[in-house]
C-alpha cells in the first residue's frame, strides 16, 4: 500500500519535474558542455569549426586586449561596489529617522532600477555628448566624458551606480529597520551618541545585508554590459571601458573568434564560481545569528 | 493511480499546450518585411538586404515595375544600417537566415566567396557582364569568380561647400592643395584656416583666435577612410595596403596622416575627434546645419546634402596633394546568399538589378550612380534638372584613384585598428607610433 | 543571481511599524536643523534621480531645429510630437517591437511561472528519490551567468535554424527558472501540512490542491515573480541582441540601440524613443510600487 502509493507521489513529482529540468539541461547544463567544446575550436561562423586544442587558451591568455579587459573589470567594480554601498547605506539612514516623505524619496529612488539599462545608457550617452549634451551645459563646460581614457571608466561606473543606488538603499532600509528598538535604546542609555552608536551597534548588526549586498553586487558588476554597450561602443577610449562582457561580445560578435570568446567565457565562469563560493564559505562562519 | 499519472501529465501537457498557443500567435507586425521560407509555390518572395535608405527606396520603385512583369515574384527590401551591417550579416549567414540577395562592399566580400556562402556570378549574367562598370568587376573577382552583381560606383571623392561661407573669406576653391613638407605650397591649409570662426569672428590664422569657442569650422577633417583619409594617403603618394598586408605606418602615409590630424588638433580647423570618431554623419549635419564651409565626401551624400542644406553650395575638387589629387573608388555589389532556397527567382531578381533597366531607379532619384553604365546618365539627369553640377565626382574617378582595402578578415582588421586611430584623431597618441601599433594589430588579426 | 543560502536569514522588507516604532522611541523632536540637512541630502538624491528622465523627456518633445541650435537645457518651445510621430511612422515603425517584446514577455511569464510552480511543488511537498540530488542541481544552476551561455546558446540555436525566430526569443527563459523554483519552494514548504492533508482526504489531487489550496495562498510570491519576470524581460538586452536581426523580431531595447546607432547625434528621436522603451515599466511601477518594492527586498530581483 505505502510503496504503491510513494511510487505514485515519486512519478507525478517527476512529472511536475520535467518540463523545468528539460530547461534547465538544455538551456544552462548543455551550454557549458557546448562552450567548453567551441573553446577548444577554431571557428569564424563561416567555416567549419576546426579543432585546435589548447591553443584558443593560449592566445587568450597572450591577447593584450583581453588582460586590459581583466584589470578594467576589476577596476569597474571597484569602483561601483564601495560608492555605491556606501552612498545606498547614507541614503538608508536618511531615509529610516522617520520623517515625513521618506516613502515618496524611497520610491523615487528605486525607479532608475526599474527601467532597462540600455536604454539608460543611450540617455546618458546623449547627457555626456561633447556638443548638444546636458552635463557640458549643466557644468559649462566642454568635457568628452566618453572619449577621454581618463573620464570614460568613471563616468560608465557612475551610470551603474546612479542606476543602482536606489535598490541598495531599499536593502539597507530593510536591514536597518528590523534593528530591534531595544538595542538601539540600550546604547542612548549607555551613553553612545548617532556616530557611535551608527559605527558600533547598527553596523556590525547589518552585516548579513552588507554581504547580501556586496556579493550579489561584484557579481552583478563582473556581468556588466547594456549599459556599457549603449554608453561607449568598441570598448572605449584605448579600450579603457572594454569590460570581459564587451570583450566577450566583441571577440564573439564582431571579429567573429567564437573560440577565443568561449575561452574568455570560461574565464569569467571561474571567477564567478570562485566568487560565489568564497562568499558561502565565509557567510557560514560569520552569521551565526538570526534576525528574523 | 491512473488518474494520478494522468493528472499529472495533464497539467504539464496543459501547460504546455498554453505557452504553445501564446507562441504560435506571437507574430511581428514588421514580420511582412521577413522572408517567407521555403515557398517554390506560385508566389515567391526574395529579400534583398541593404543599408542605404534612399536606395531602399529606389529599389522600391524598381521591384515594383520587375514584379508588374514578374506576376510570381515578390522582392521585399530589408534595411539594416551601416554601423552594424557586417556584424548582423556575418550571423545571418552562419545562422541561414539572410537574405536571399544582399549588398556586401569589396572590404568584406572576400570571407563570404571563399567559404561559399555567395553564388558565383556566372553564366546566367553572360549577357549583362559588359554593361557593368569594369573596376566594379575586377574589384570583386576573386579566385577567378565574379561574386556579384555591381550596384553602385561611388565615383570619386569630391568637396562640397558652402558658397557664401568661401565667398566671405574670398576663397576660392577649385584649385587647392596641400602639402606636408612645404607651407609655401600649402593653399588648403590657409583657405581652411581663413574658414574657422571663432565667437568673435576671428579666423583661425590669427594670434588672438580662441580655440574653445569655434563656430565655423573650415573643413571636415575625421577618421573617416573613403572621404578623408585614404585620399590624402594617396594624394601623398603612399599606401593602405599592399595585397592584403597593411602598410599604413609607412613614411609617405604616416606624413598623411599627420596631415589630417593636425588638421584637427593643431590647426583647429576641424572638430574635436571626439565628436566624430564614433559618428560619421556629425560632420554631414553640421555642414548641412551650416556649420562647416567645405565638406569632402561622396556622392553617397549629395542626396543627403541637397535635401538638406537651405544654403547655396557647389562641388569642388578635392585639394591636390604632392603626387596630384587620388581619390579612392568604391563599388557596391548584390550577392546572392548561396543558401536560398529559391535560387531560380533570386538569379532572376539579380539579373533584373544588373540590367541597366532595373538599374537605372538607382539614378533615377539621385539617390546613388548606377554601376551599370548604360543606367549612369539617369544619374547625371536627375542633377543636372535639379542645378546641380555632380562632374566633379566623375572627374576625380577618370583620374588617379587608389583602391579600397580587401581582405579575409577584414572586419577583424578594423576592429584592431579603429581603437588605435580614435587616439590618433584625438591627439592622444603620437601619429607615428600609433600608426605602427594599429599596424601590427590589424595584420596579427588579418592572418589569425 | 542570489545565493539560495542568503534568503533565509534575510532581513524581511522594511515596514511601516518599525518607522513609528522609532520615531516613538527617540527623545524628543529630531532637531530641526538635522531634519533640513537629512532633507537637503534627499533632495539632491531626489533630483540625481529624476533629472536624466526630465532631460530626456524635455529633449524628446523638443524640434529637431530647437534641439540644433538652442543649449541642451533650453525648455522645449514649441512642445511637439513630431518625434513620437516619426518614431511609429511607417519607417520606423516602433509598434513593431513594442508588440514583440509584449508577446515574449506574456509567452515567458507564462511558461516559466507556470512550469517554476510545477516545480517548486514538487521539490517542496512531494517525495521522490532523486528529489534532493536534483534540488542541487537547479541550486548549482544559479551560479551559471548569461554572459557564458549566450555563446553557445547562440551557436546551438542557430545551428537549429531558430535564429530570428520567436521560439529564439522565448525558449531559453519559457521551461522556468530555477532562481523562480527555489523561492516557490521555499514559500510552498510554509503552507500548512494540515491543509494539504485536509483537502487530499476529501480526494482532491495532486493538481487540484495545487491550484485551489496551494495558489490562491501564494498569491505574494506569484505577485513578485510576475513582476520581476515582466521587469527583466522587457529590459532584456545581450540575448535579443544576438539571437535576433532586421526588423522582425526586433524587442524594445535592440531597437532603441539600433536607431541610437543609425541615427546617432539626432537625439531628439532617439530621446523619443527611450522614453517609449521606460514608459510600460514607470506606468507598472506607478501603480504597483508598494509590491515591486517589497519583492526587490524579499528575491534580490534578478
Amino acid at each position: 500500500m505505502a510503496s504503491k502509493r510513494a511510487r505514485r507521489e515519486a512519478g507525478i513529482g517527476y512529472l511536475l519535474l520535467a518540463p523545468s529540468l528539460f530547461g534547465i539541461l538544455a538551456f544552462l547544463i548543455f551550454p557549458i558542455l557546448v562552450v567548453i567544446w567551441l573553446s577548444l575550436n577554431s571557428w569564424n561562423l563561416l567555416s567549419p569549426a576546426k579543432f585546435v586544442g589548447l591553443e584558443n587558451f593560449v592566445r587568450v591568455f597572450q591577447d593584450t586586449a583581453f588582460l586590459r579587459s581583466m584589470t578594467v573589470t576589476v577596476l569597474f567594480v571597484l569602483l561601483v561596489i564601495p560608492l555605491q554601498t556606501a552612498l545606498g547605506l547614507f541614503s538608508a539612514t536618511l531615509l529610516t529617522r522617520g520623517l515625513p516623505g521618506s516613502g515618496f524619496f524611497r520610491v523615487i529612488y528605486v525607479i532608475p532600477w526599474i527601467c532597462a539599462p540600455l536604454a539608460l545608457g543611450v540617455v546618458w550617452k546623449w547627457i555626456f555628448a561633447p556638443t548638444g549634451g546636458a552635463l557640458n551645459a549643466v557644468l559649462g563646460t566642454n568635457t568628452s566624458w566618453l572619449t577621454d581614457p581618463a573620464l570614460a571608466l568613471p563616468a560608465v561606473a557612475a551610470v551603474s551606480i546612479w542606476s543602482q543606488v536606489g535598490y541598495v538603499t531599499l536593502f539597507f532600509m530593510a536591514g536597518l529597520s528590523a534593528i530591534p528598538a531595544q538595542i538601539l535604546d540600550a546604547a542612548r542609555i549607555d551613553g553612545s551618541g548617532p556616530w557611535q552608536t551608527f559605527w558600533l551597534v547598527k553596523l556590525p548588526l547589518l552585516r548579513p545585508t552588507m554581504f547580501f549586498v556586496l556579493v550579489t553586487g561584484i557579481i552583478s558588476s563582473f556581468q556588466a554590459f547594456d549599459s556599457i554597450y549603449a554608453l561607449t561602443p568598441n570598448g572605449g577610449p584605448q579600450g579603457t571601458t572594454d569590460v570581459i562582457a564587451t570583450r566577450i561580445y566583441g571577440e564573439a560578435f564582431q571579429s567573429f573568434n567564437l573560440g577565443r570568446a568561449s575561452v574568455m567565457a570560461l574565464v569569467l565562469f571561474v571567477l564567478l564560481v570562485a566568487v560565489t563560493l568564497i562568499q558561502q564559505l565565509y557567510f557560514r562562519k560569520r552569521i551565526t545569528y538570526d534576525l528574523s | 493511480m491512473k488518474s494520478f499519472w494522468r493528472k499529472g501529465a495533464t497539467a504539464t501537457a496543459a501547460l504546455g499546450a498554453a505557452v504553445l498557443a501564446l507562441t504560435a500567435t506571437g507574430c511581428s507586425p514588421a514580420a511582412d518585411k521577413g522572408s517567407t521560407a521555403g515557398s517554390s509555390g506560385p508566389n515567391t518572395t526574395v529579400t534583398v538586404r541593404l543599408w542605404d535608405e534612399q536606395v531602399q527606396k529606389a529599389y522600391e520603385a524598381s521591384f515594383k515595375e520587375f514584379e508588374a512583369k514578374n506576376p510570381n515574384i515578390t522582392v521585399k527590401t530589408t534595411l539594416e544600417p551601416f554601423s552594424t551591417y557586417f556584424d548582423k550579416l556575418r550571423t545571418d549567414v552562419s545562422g541561414g537566415n539572410a537574405d536571399d540577395i544582399f549588398w556586401v562592399s569589396s572590404s568584406y566580400f572576400a570571407p563570404y566567396a571563399d567559404n561559399g556562402s555567395l553564388l558565383e556570378i556566372g553564366s546566367e549574367f553572360d549577357s549583362e557582364k559588359s554593361g557593368w562598370v569594369p573596376a566594379a568587376v575586377d574589384q570583386y573577382t576573386r579566385n577567378g569568380k565574379l561574386w556579384g552583381v555591381p550596384q553602385l560606383t561611388d565615383g570619386g571623392i569630391a568637396v562640397y561647400y558652402n558658397k557664401a561661407m568661401l565667398a566671405k573669406a574670398g576663397v576660392d576653391p577649385s584649385d587647392l592643395s596641400w602639402n606636408p613638407t612645404d607651407p609655401s605650397k600649402d593653399t588648403f591649409l590657409k583657405a581652411a584656416q581663413k574658414l574657422t570662426l571663432d565667437a568673435n569672428g576671428k579666423t583661425a590664422d590669427d594670434p588672438s583666435f580662441d580655440k574653445d569657442h569655434i563656430v565655423q569650422y573650415g573643413y571636415n577633417a575625421s577618421q573617416d577612410l573613403q572621404a578623408i583619409y585614404y585620399n590624402f594617403i594617396g594624394s601623398n603618394g603612399g599606401a593602405f595596403q599592399d595585397g592584403e598586408k597593411f602598410v599604413f605606418a609607412s613614411d609617405k602615409s604616416a606624413q598623411a596622416f599627420q596631415y589630417v590630424v593636425d588638421l584637427i588638433n593643431k590647426y583647429h580647423v576641424s572638430p574635436g575627434a571626439a565628436n566624430t570618431n564614433d559618428n560619421g554623419d556629425f560632420l554631414r549635419d553640421q555642414f548641412i546645419q551650416g556649420h562647416v564651409a567645405m565638406f569632402q565626401s561622396g556622392t553617397y551624400n549629395l542626396k543627403n546634402v541637397s535635401d538638406g542644406a537651405k544654403f547655396d553650395w557647389a562641388i569642388a575638387p578635392i585639394p591636390a596633394g604632392p603626387e596630384g589629387r587620388v581619390s579612392v573608388v568604391n563599388n557596391i555589389v548584390a550577392a546572392a546568399n548561396a543558401k536560398t532556397t529559391h535560387k531560380d527567382a533570386t538569379l532572376k531578381v539579380l539579373q533584373w538589378l544588373g540590367s541597366a533597366e532595373g538599374s537605372k531607379f538607382i539614378g533615377a532619384e539621385g539617390a546613388a550612380v548606377p554601376a551599370v553604365t548604360a543606367a549612369q546618365s539617369s544619374y547625371a539627369d536627375f542633377w543636372k534638372a535639379k542645378g546641380v553640377d555632380s562632374s566633379q565626382f566623375a572627374k576625380a574617378a577618370e583620374g588617379k584613384t587608389i583602391s579600397a582595402p580587401v581582405g579575409s578578415n577584414y572586419g577583424a582588421a578594423a576592429n584592431a585598428w579603429k581603437p588605435i586611430f580614435n587616439e590618433i584623431f584625438l591627439g592622444r597618441t603620437p601619429v607615428k607610433e600609433g600608426l605602427q601599433k594599429a599596424q601590427d594589430a590589424a595584420n596579427a588579426a588579418m592572418t589569425q | 543571481m542570489t545565493s539560495p543560502k542568503l534568503t533565509p536569514a534575510q532581513p524581511l522588507p522594511p515596514s511601516t511599524p518599525d518607522l513609528t516604532r522609532q520615531r516613538r522611541i527617540r527623545p524628543g523632536r529630531p532637531r530641526a536643523a538635522a531634519a533640513i540637512g537629512t532633507y537637503l541630502f534627499l533632495v539632491a538624491g531626489f533630483l540625481l534621480t529624476v533629472s536624466p528622465f526630465v532631460l530626456s523627456l524635455m529633449t524628446a518633445i523638443k524640434t529637431p531645429g530647437q534641439f540644433a541650435s538652442e543649449p541642451a537645457l533650453s525648455l522645449p518651445s514649441p512642445v511637439t510630437g513630431e518625434n513620437f510621430l516619426q518614431l511609429f511612422s511607417d519607417d520606423r515603425n516602433f509598434w513593431a517591437p513594442i508588440a514583440v517584446t509584449a508577446q515574449v514577455v506574456v509567452v515567458i511569464v507564462v511558461g516559466q511561472l507556470g512550469f517554476s510552480v510545477l516545480a517548486g511543488y514538487a521539490f517542496a511537498r512531494i517525495e521522490f528519490r532523486l528529489r534532493d540530488a536534483l534540488f542541487w542541481v537547479y541550486l548549482a544552476t544559479l551560479m551559471v551567468p548569461q554572459v557564458v551561455t549566450i555563446i553557445p546558446l547562440y551557436t546551438v540555436l542557430s545551428q537549429l535554424g531558430l535564429r530570428n525566430t520567436f521560439w529564439a526569443l522565448v525558449l531559453p527563459f519559457v521551461f522556468g527558472s530555477p532562481y523562480a523554483i527555489f523561492l516557490l519552494r521555499e514559500y510552498f514548504r510554509f503552507i500548512p501540512e494540515d491543509l494539504i492533508s485536509a483537502a487530499r482526504l476529501d480526494g482532491a489531487g495532486t493538481l487540484r490542491i495545487l491550484w485551489s489550496i496551494v495558489l490562491p495562498l501564494s498569491r505574494p510570491i506569484l505577485a513578485t515573480l510576475t513582476i520581476i519576470t515582466v521587469v527583466s524581460h522587457w529590459n532584456n538586452f545581450l540575448w535579443p541582441l544576438i539571437i535576433t536581426s532586421g526588423r522582425t523580431w526586433q524587442t524594445v531595447t535592440v531597437a532603441t540601440a539600433g536607431l541610437q546607432s543609425q541615427y546617432n547625434g539626432n537625439w531628439t528621436l532617439v530621446m523619443a524613443a527611450t522614453t517609449v522603451a521606460f514608459a510600460p515599466l514607470l506606468v507598472l511601477f506607478a501603480v504597483f510600487q508598494k509590491n515591486i518594492i517589497s519583492s526587490i527586498a524579499i528575491t534580490g530581483f534578478k
